[in-house]
């Protein structure tokens, strides 16, 4: 019986398997999982699900949510992407979604960091400021 | 009016909303207290997180892929999945002058309804205590009112000085005792017109008491007149225990403030064996590893850091100073246990009491043996050094010949005249809760003492002796009792004086 601990480490062990220059290669991560669940051993259910948190933690690392209140032009979206880039290195992928939530400006999310532009997230700071 | 529509207009034109990058993180789990939150990447030790609803966390676990924090206040309208996010600040609370006559919890925030508290600096909860450059030795005295302390064991203004004892052995008495005594100082100097008297403020710290218990506190505190010198923090058995581990803290950096400007204070932790016990749940919810008796590894470190502290700073840093009286419950006596030990060793000295002599009818129960006060004698006036200096070591001598004369052999005069004192001076310093009697007093009791005016008295009649000659002396001779206090030591003249009015006293008494 393998214990949270032990599982833990094995995940992240095979999860530094999978990286390559420091980014997630996809196929290996692949391969790792199907070769896991090949191998049918025991514990395995708890490893993997383990092996996919972290692997949900790096790809939420290296992915931008950008929110508008309006969709935005192509150009617009192009200068985004290259801003993020130069911030955040190469490995960035951007998606753009449409929330007319915001009432207006933009909301970015990269990992843990939070860029809120939005007309609702000042709304939301004035009225804390009361 | 159309003018001002295109100022308005132009201004909103020319807003620009300057965006600053936010720590963000997700709760993932959340229960007994703690929620572990994935995200916040640069969140620090300490710093305080926003949980959103008013609520806010201490982030005290930082791991690879998680932060682990514990929340200050109520938790159940946390869901998991909620946003959460870094407000970059450390834990700190309200200080200053302000919070004089208040009640507050560990945030400091008011709980007495009086309304928001007066403050305007803010202290973090954590900070690293004084230096060795910054300190200077303890030297003034903090005179609690209590005959047998102010005698025996001095406590110096900077000192730390544990109170250990069993449940119900007056431990906080002793410290309201104290806190009540400091009023009437701060209050007759105030009066008085007395520049150089220093004032001692009292920041009063319940962790994981009853509310009624702290209730009857702050009753008996607003009964003295105490309160308006007096700050009390109350995080009691309701609190969560995140709270209950961070109010001593909390407390140290409201008397830190007063030290930082020059100003004496009193703090009393009351008491840190409860303080320990919150910090061991918070510490095993957090899956930190257990040492002896469940204790994390730095429950030392804990409350060394928190008495540390309490110091005396030099003149060139303002002169001002912190007292801690941490307060320790013992099981049965035992100063053994792991918690007792370890706080006796970081304190400068304890005082212990007993519940048998509690039992015997001598309050305070202080046991003069195992109770020391290692800053000592110089944090006492001369008088009550020259009155009191042989005190302990003849009540200790008494009390190994009083064990001897137990067996009822004969016993030589000499021998039999030290057990009869030593019987006189224990009795003599039984003394009543809430009323602390003033330094001039006591050395002048004792000093009558001490020339072998009560010798003749019997025992059973040594506290109305000297309930009638506190009488005397305050009603009759004011102006010896002046002298005492001013001059602060006994010249011959001042010896003189005293015995020509015990003398006067003895004739009338009966």
């Amino acid at each position: 019986m393998k214990t949270a601990r032990q599982t833990k480490r094995e995940a992240e062990r095979l999860f530094r398997l999978c990286l390559v220059n420091g980014l997630l290669d996809e196929g290996r991560t692949r391969q790792v999982v199907q070769r896991m669940i090949e191998s049918k051993r025991r514990g395995d259910l708890a490893l993997l699900s383990q092996f996919r948190r972290l692997v949900k933690l790096e790809y939420a690392r290296h992915k931008a949510e950008v929110e508008s209140a309006m969709p935005l032009p192509a150009d617009l979206r192009a200068s985004i992407q290259a801003d993020l880039a130069r911030t955040y290195g190469p490995g960035i992928s951007a998606s753009f979604v449409h929330n007319p939530g915001l009432i207006g400006g933009m909301r970015i999310k990269v990992g843990s960091d939070v860029y809120d532009g939005s007309v609702r997230a000042r709304l939301a700071a004035l009225e804390k400021s009361f | 009016m159309a003018d001002i529509l295109r100022e308005i207009e132009a201004q909103i034109a020319g807003a620009k909303a300057a965006i600053a990058r936010q720590n963000v993180g997700v709760i993932r789990e959340i229960g007994d207290g703690v929620a572990r939150i994935e995200g916040l990447a640069d969140a620090m030790l300490n710093e305080m997180i926003d949980l959103g609803h008013g609520i806010t966390g201490l982030a005290l676990n930082l791991e690879e892929t998680e932060v682990a924090v514990i929340i200050l206040g109520d938790y159940t309208q946390l869901h998991e999945g909620d946003e959460v996010r870094a407000t970059g600040k450390l834990l700190q609370v309200p200080v200053g002058k302000g919070l004089l006559g208040r009640v507050v919890n560990t945030l400091g925030e008011p709980v007495d309804g009086k309304g928001p508290v007066k403050s305007d600096v803010a202290y973090p909860v954590e900070k690293i205590a004084p230096g060795i450059i910054r300190r200077s030795p303890v030297r003034q005295p903090v005179q609690t009112g209590i005959m047998a302390i102010d005698a025996m064991i001095p406590i110096g203004r900077g000192q730390r000085e544990l109170i250990i004892g069993d449940r119900a052995t007056g431990k906080t008495t002793l410290c309201i005792d104290t806190i009540i005594s400091q009023a009437r100082l701060n209050k007759a100097a105030e009066d008085a017109g007395d520049k150089d008297y220093r004032p001692l403020y009292c920041i009063y710290v319940a962790i994981g008491q009853k509310q009624s218990s702290i209730a009857q506190i702050i009753a008996v505190l607003e009964k003295a007149d105490a309160m308006p010198y007096t700050t009390v923090l109350a995080s009691p058995a309701s609190d969560s225990a995140a709270n209950q581990y961070l109010a001593p803290f909390a407390g140290a950096a409201m008397g830190e403030w007063f030290m930082d400007n020059g100003v004496d204070a009193l703090i009393i932790y009351d008491d840190l064996s409860k303080h320990a016990v919150a910090y061991r749940q918070i510490s095993l919810v957090l899956k930190r590893p257990s040492g002896r008796e469940a204790y994390p590894g730095d429950v030392f470190y804990l409350h060394s850091r928190l008495l540390e502290r309490a110091a005396r700073v030099g003149e060139k840093y303002g002169n001002g100073s912190l007292t801690a009286l941490p307060i320790i419950e013992t099981k049965a006596g035992d100063v053994s246990a792991y918690i007792p030990t370890n706080v006796i060793s970081i304190t400068d000295g304890q005082i212990y009491l007993e519940t048998d002599l509690f039992y015997q009818g001598v309050r305070p129960a202080i046991s003069v043996g195992l109770s020391v006060s290692r800053v000592g004698s110089a944090a006492q006036i001369k008088a009550m050094k020259q009155v009191a200096g042989q005190l302990k070591g003849d009540l200790a001598q008494f009390r190994e010949l009083a064990a001897f004369a137990q067996f009822g052999s004969e016993l030589d005069p000499k021998t039999q005249a030290q057990i009869d004192r030593g019987k006189r001076i224990i009795e003599l310093f039984k003394q009543p809760q809430y009323s602390p009697i003033p330094v001039e007093v006591q050395v002048a009791v004792i000093g009558v003492v001490q020339e072998g005016y009560v010798d003749d008295v019997p025992v059973d009649r040594v506290k109305d002796f000297q309930a009638r000659l506190t009488e005397f002396l305050t009603t009759r001779k004011t102006e010896l009792l002046r002298k005492i206090a001013q001059e602060k030591a006994l010249s011959e003249a001042l010896i003189a004086e005293l015995k020509d009015a015990a003398d006067q006293f003895k004739q009338a008494w009966k």
